[in-house]
């Protein structure tokens, strides 16, 4: 009989969720905890890439130090560089994005099948958009081209003032996308009926594009903001296949900065070290912004 | 009246012919790509560009023959696919547990998870080069099939959550009521009406494998080469090659063109995490 009811008491309620999520927790967690013990304990260390770990010689914070510090580091250059290209990328994607989501919001025959070919450039091999940038900003190519018939100059987009520029323009080509289709998403589920008050009213389409759609779509905007600047920040593929960092520093964000740091230097440890500012940067800028959207989203 | 209905025609042609345009600026480099894939190198480099020519195929035969391109596929497709697989599988429950059950630190966990995503791949790369050194799994399929689940089943959690929500618990709970235990009520009802999203979430994460550059470039050698790695070998000292590799691209870009447009109204949501339905 006490074994009956014993057998029939319910589990604690917590148990069968625990049990659901226990392998991708397990899973997760135990590479996430391996590499950032290795990662920290590589970033204590003074060894030269190629050597084996038996070599290697802890030397506590020091590299962290002689990141932050020492007048020969480039990794105050590097954090500059980085937010150019995060500048760079990010408002004119918005901007572009936005219009011309405004400019698809309407009704025309294939309109969907035109969204849909704008996903192309977002799920492209990025090495490969990579190499693509690199031919077509070469001094004979297809941008100088452009160039020339409209204004009837050529630039060096392989030179040290124009490099970053180059990278940026195929992120915005690859990446206003992005924001055309999500934007796009959004304006397509926004409520009529407050446009049709405001009509009723007289309000011009100015007006009603400034009082209505812009306050309604902030919460989206934010949200692709933030998107997009987690991916920005952690970008290395494009730019390391179009000009790995250079030439000099010039495209040297803060991804290239730790590549370049512990292959090209060979220095594991300042490199892991800055792989250790990188992540928590990008986690820590990422609270923030998602805090604050929260916040707007709250008072909106 | 009718002179007003004329321009307002007028101008909705002029926005006709401005998306078209606008949508042709976008795709008019990956076109022009594709195209230089059947270009001889002489007409690759011609300044002015060239726009009409005779197609070439010896490209293809090049990296057919000489590159060895089929292995670099093979490699892509059994890393691709198995991390993919594994991904689902282990990321179901865990999905299931975050839409369906309500339990303490629930948020708590999935940002962790979340957070994890956002780990950049090149920061931890050379510390999991040494991690694959001890464990003697450099250059192999296994090493990367397992690493990329870090960050693949953070996104198929966060993906698949608002697919699973969006379906009314109800009819599980129905179906409980019927006698059905949770997981058959879940095997029966909610797995089939969530397929449709898994399907979708799957191909998703193929694509970000499929595509993956700084991982798959540090942690191979010349046994697990993945495609998108291969760019290296185009990149030799007598100049890039690059008609064998365009023609690579074009060919490693394909199926996923054709997997993205296949799941295009999944697109949005996938994009955001869930965060958007489109």
């Amino acid at each position: 009989m006490n074994g009956d009811i014993r057998s029939r008491r319910r589990w604690p309620t917590w148990l069968g969720p625990a049990i659901l999520i226990l392998p991708a927790f397990a899973v997760v967690f135990s590479i996430a905890a391996y590499s950032a013990f290795s990662l920290f304990q590589l970033s204590t260390v003074d060894l030269t890439f190629g050597e084996p770990f038996r070599l290697a010689e802890g030397v506590g914070l020091q590299n962290y130090q002689w990141l932050l510090t020492n007048e020969h580091s480039t990794f105050g250059a590097t954090v500059r560089i980085t937010i150019h290209y995060l500048l760079g990328t990010l408002i004119p994607e918005l901007l572009i994005g936005f219009a011309i989501a405004l400019l698809l919001n309407r009704k025309m025959r294939g309109n969907s099948l035109f969204t849909a070919l704008l996903i192309i450039p977002v799920v492209l091999m990025p090495s490969m958009v990579g190499l693509i940038g690199r031919l077509y900003f070469s001094y004979d190519g297809l941008i100088n081209f452009f160039f020339e018939s409209v204004t009837g100059v050529r630039h060096n987009w392989y030179g040290k003032d124009l490099a970053l520029v180059a990278v940026i323009l195929v992120d915005i080509w690859e990446w206003t996308p992005f924001f055309i289709l999500i934007l796009l998403a959004g304006l397509q589920t926004l409520p009529v009926e407050p446009f049709e008050a405001a009509r009723v009213d007289g309000a011009s389409r100015w007006q009603s594009f400034a009082h209505l759609t812009l306050p309604m779509m902030l919460p989206l905007i934010l949200t692709t903001l933030i998107l997009r600047f987690m991916d920005v920040l952690r970008l290395f593929d494009v730019i390391f296949v179009m000009f790995s960092g250079g030439p000099g520093t010039a495209t040297t964000t803060l991804p290239l900065y730790v590549y370049r740091t512990t292959l090209v230097q060979r220095d594991v440890g300042r490199g892991s070290a800055a792989s250790v500012m990188l992540i928590i940067i990008i986690v820590a800028l990422t609270v923030i912004l998602i805090k604050l959207r929260e916040r707007i989203k709250f008072e909106a | 009246m009718k002179v007003k209905n004329r321009g307002a025609l007028l101008g909705s042609r002029i926005l006709d012919l401005l998306t078209i345009a606008v949508v042709a600026a976008f795709l008019f480099p990956y076109l022009f790509m594709v195209s230089s894939a059947f270009k001889t190198r002489l007409e690759t480099f011609a300044y002015p560009p060239v726009w009409l020519f005779t197609p070439t195929f010896e490209h293809f035969e090049n990296i057919f023959d000489n590159m060895n391109i089929l292995f670099y596929m093979k490699n892509s497709t059994i890393i691709a696919v198995c991390s993919t697989l594994l991904t689902i599988f282990i990321a179901i429950p865990a999905t299931y547990s975050f839409a369906r059950y309500r339990f303490r630190y629930k948020e708590g966990v999935a940002y962790g998870f979340l957070f994890l995503q956002m780990v950049p791949g090149i920061s931890i790369v050379f510390a999991l080069f040494f991690i694959a050194r001890a464990l003697n799994l450099f250059d192999t399929h296994i090493f990367l099939i397992v690493v990329y689940l870090l960050w693949n089943i953070p996104y198929a959690i966060w993906m698949m959550r608002g697919f699973v929500e969006g379906i009314p618990v109800e009819l599980e709970e129905s179906a409980m009521v019927d006698g059905a235990s949770r997981f058959k009520a879940f095997r029966l009802i909610t797995l089939p009406l969530m397929a449709g999203g898994v399907a979708a979430t799957a191909i998703l994460i193929f694509i970000g494998v499929w595509n993956e550059f700084s991982l798959a470039f540090f942690l191979t050698s010349t046994n697990a080469r993945t495609m998108p790695t291969t760019i290296a070998f185009f990149m030799t000292h007598s100049g890039i090659k690059w008609g064998p590799m365009f023609a690579t691209a074009t060919i490693g870009t394909l199926p996923v063109v054709i997997f993205a447009l296949l799941v295009r109204r999944y697109f949005i949501s996938a994009l955001t995490f869930g965060a958007v339905k489109g």
